[in-house]
């Protein structure tokens, strides 16, 4: 009989420091990186001078590049990786299952709908409108919301026919966007395209305001349902039997997941594999319990995405890769490395 | 003194009865099992008394309060249960899954208490399953998983417990080891045992009182002893039964035809 490994405290907590610095390297990245050399202490200076330590050495055109352009990407990214990784993992919670991701109730086939329609209809195609985000967020929530009625009448429906009423309304919503994009140029078809891909290029710090109080919210709820999650574990019986009001629990992860997922897609467009892959390497390094996996999914999710977009920024500048791209690319590697690891430690 | 009372309880899913027309008064401290065939509404009845299901008419009250008024909260700290196939999460440890039992004292936002942390070493104590503490749940043997999960409801600390069909799948000695850790939480802690199970032998060894019900309803209902000699057991399953007295113990014995 093979010997449990169940994650000590220890290395609980070693995750948790290494999770933490690299974070702040990642910060430094966003910042520091880029087609401009800025010096790291000198941003390091600007940015106490901020909160009233000291004074900045960079000058106005080095300022307008590290205040307007790096560091509202790169709070966005924080926030984008940090909501997607913990929708993700909750989303694997409350489904038991380790494929879900945050698009799964229909979150990005209803924001590709909106959008499309938004570039090709108000846009006529020949240019991507300022209410595209509105529109994505629209379709985003209108797809949750037909899920979630489809899928057994809210309150009374089980994970497994959710899945599957996500399943279908996706489908729905993405053969829609096929039709859509079938009646269009193919001007409108690469802005579509280039929307669909999520790129962080058009932060600003506006979008980091629309985006900020709904993923405050939405990353605080799901983190405190962690122990409710790991209750769940055993099952919607079981855990009723245990105290566990199951329904109603599903209902307010499932409605922050999405209005969070739905808030970031609208801003920074489709980013794949994020919210699959950050909450597996850190069950993989944490255990599977929900109380740790979603804290540390946070902070190792925007790290995770601003070194993505750091390497999307980068690699090809002045072009960038499409930021979904670089995170599978970045992803998967790492995801088997820590599987391959894991086993030989197991064993 | 009931502490279980079960007034006419009928039970239906979708048109098909499932529990019908059943009323028993379940006296505090004692050991009820339901036996029956196959399909004859044991585990749709036990879910409902364990608050799983909704009754279609009549109710059922624990220490005189309607399980239909509770909430999962409320239910989860008068009645436990250990389900016929438990869910055993992997990466979690018994330590762990036992303390699950205590989610309804705590909340689902607090951590446990030192009073969950101090009943939950008690339940280790009481079932012998300190040297599995740190264990993954998964790498438990049949019998040992079973222990943990009886664990776990007795961790909830209710007046009455749940067990549906509790010794399926273990081996004799193991069968016999958790009836008896099981009799003796009736006898020292005054628990409620509302149990269903198919070995007729055992559930009268154990039980101080057999309800056998056949098609959603009671058929007969009385101490062990009489029970297992009645004509209707027979009749029931559909075949030939003889009871053995084994050193004072009533052995069930199916006689092929």
């Amino acid at each position: 009989m093979p010997e449990a490994n169940p994650p000590t405290s220890r290395r609980v907590a070693a995750v948790t420091i290494l999770t933490l610095i690299g974070l702040c390297l990642a910060v430094v990245c966003g910042l520091a990186i880029g087609p401009t050399p800025i010096g790291t202490m000198r941003i390091l200076g600007s940015v106490l001078s901020r909160v009233g330590i000291g004074h900045s050495t960079l000058d106005t055109l080095q300022s307008t590049i590290i205040w307007q352009l790096r560091a509202p990407r790169l709070v966005l990214g924080l926030l984008a990786g940090a909501m997607l990784s913990v929708a993700g993992g909750t989303y694997q919670g409350v489904f038991r299952n380790p494929l879900a991701d945050p698009y799964l109730l229909g979150v990005a086939a209803g924001a590709g709908l909106g959008a499309t329609f938004a570039i090709m209809d108000i846009g006529g195609g020949t240019y991507t409108p300022t209410w595209t985000p509105l529109m994505a967020f629209a379709g985003a929530m209108m797809a949750v919301a037909i899920t979630w009625i489809i899928g057994g009448r809210g309150l009374r429906s089980n994970a497994a026919t959710l899945i599957l009423a996500g399943v279908a309304v996706s489908a729905l919503l993405t053969s829609m966007q096929t039709f859509l994009q079938q009646q269009a140029s193919a001007q409108s078809i690469a802005r579509v395209y280039v929307w669909l891909l999520g790129s962080l290029a058009s932060a600003s710090w506006s979008s980091v305001d629309l985006v900020l109080p709904y993923v405050l919210v939405c990353t605080a709820i799901c983190v405190v349902a962690g122990r409710a999650l790991d209750v769940m574990s055993v099952g919607e019986d079981e855990s009723r039997s245990l105290g566990v009001p199951v329904r109603r629990v599903r209902f307010i992860v499932i409605a922050a997941s999405s209005l969070g997922t739905a808030a970031i897609v609208s801003a920074v467009g489709l980013i794949g594999f994020v919210g699959i892959i950050v909450p597996h390497i850190v069950r993989l390094l944490v255990g599977t319990s929900y109380r740790r996996i979603l804290p540390i999914s946070v902070a190792f999710g925007a790290a995770f995405l601003v070194f993505a977009d750091t390497i999307a920024r980068t690699v090809i500048a002045p072009s960038e890769l499409p930021l979904g791209v670089v995170t599978a690319l970045v992803g998967a590697p790492v995801f088997v490395l820590i599987l391959s690891l894991r086993r030989r430690m197991v064993r | 003194m009931s502490i279980v009372e079960i007034e006419h309880l009928t039970v239906r899913a979708g048109s098909k009865v499932l529990v019908s027309d059943v009323s028993l008064d379940i006296e505090a401290g004692t050991w009820c099992t339901i036996i029956g065939p196959n399909g004859a509404g044991k585990t749709s009845l036990v879910e409902t008394v364990a608050g799983l299901r909704k009754a279609s008419s009549g109710s059922v009250r624990i220490n005189g309060t309607k399980l239909a008024t509770m909430n999962e909260r409320s239910r989860a700290r008068v009645v436990s249960l250990v389900p016929q196939h438990p869910e055993v999460p992997a990466g979690m440890t018994v330590k762990e899954y036992v303390s699950l039992g205590r989610s309804a004292y705590h909340g689902l936002l607090h951590a446990p208490s030192a009073q969950d942390r101090r009943i939950v070493e008690s339940v280790f104590e009481r079932l012998a399953l300190e040297e599995f503490a740190l264990r993954d749940v998964v790498t438990l043997s049949g019998g040992e998983r079973q222990r943990m999960v009886l664990g776990r409801a007795l961790a909830q600390s209710t007046m009455v417990i749940v067990l549906d069909e509790p010794i399926t799948g273990l081996d004799m000695r193991h069968q016999m080891e958790l009836l008896e850790l099981l009799k003796t939480q009736v006898e020292e802690c005054g628990l409620t045992v509302i149990a269903t199970m198919h070995d007729l032998t055992l559930a009268g060894q154990f039980a101080d009182r057999l309800v056998l019900i056949n098609r959603g309803g009671v058929v007969i209902d009385g101490p062990a002893g009489e029970v297992v000699r009645s004509a209707e057991l027979a009749q029931c399953y559909g075949m030939t039964l003889r009871v053995v007295d084994v050193d004072g113990a009533d052995v069930v014995v199916p006689v092929r035809s």
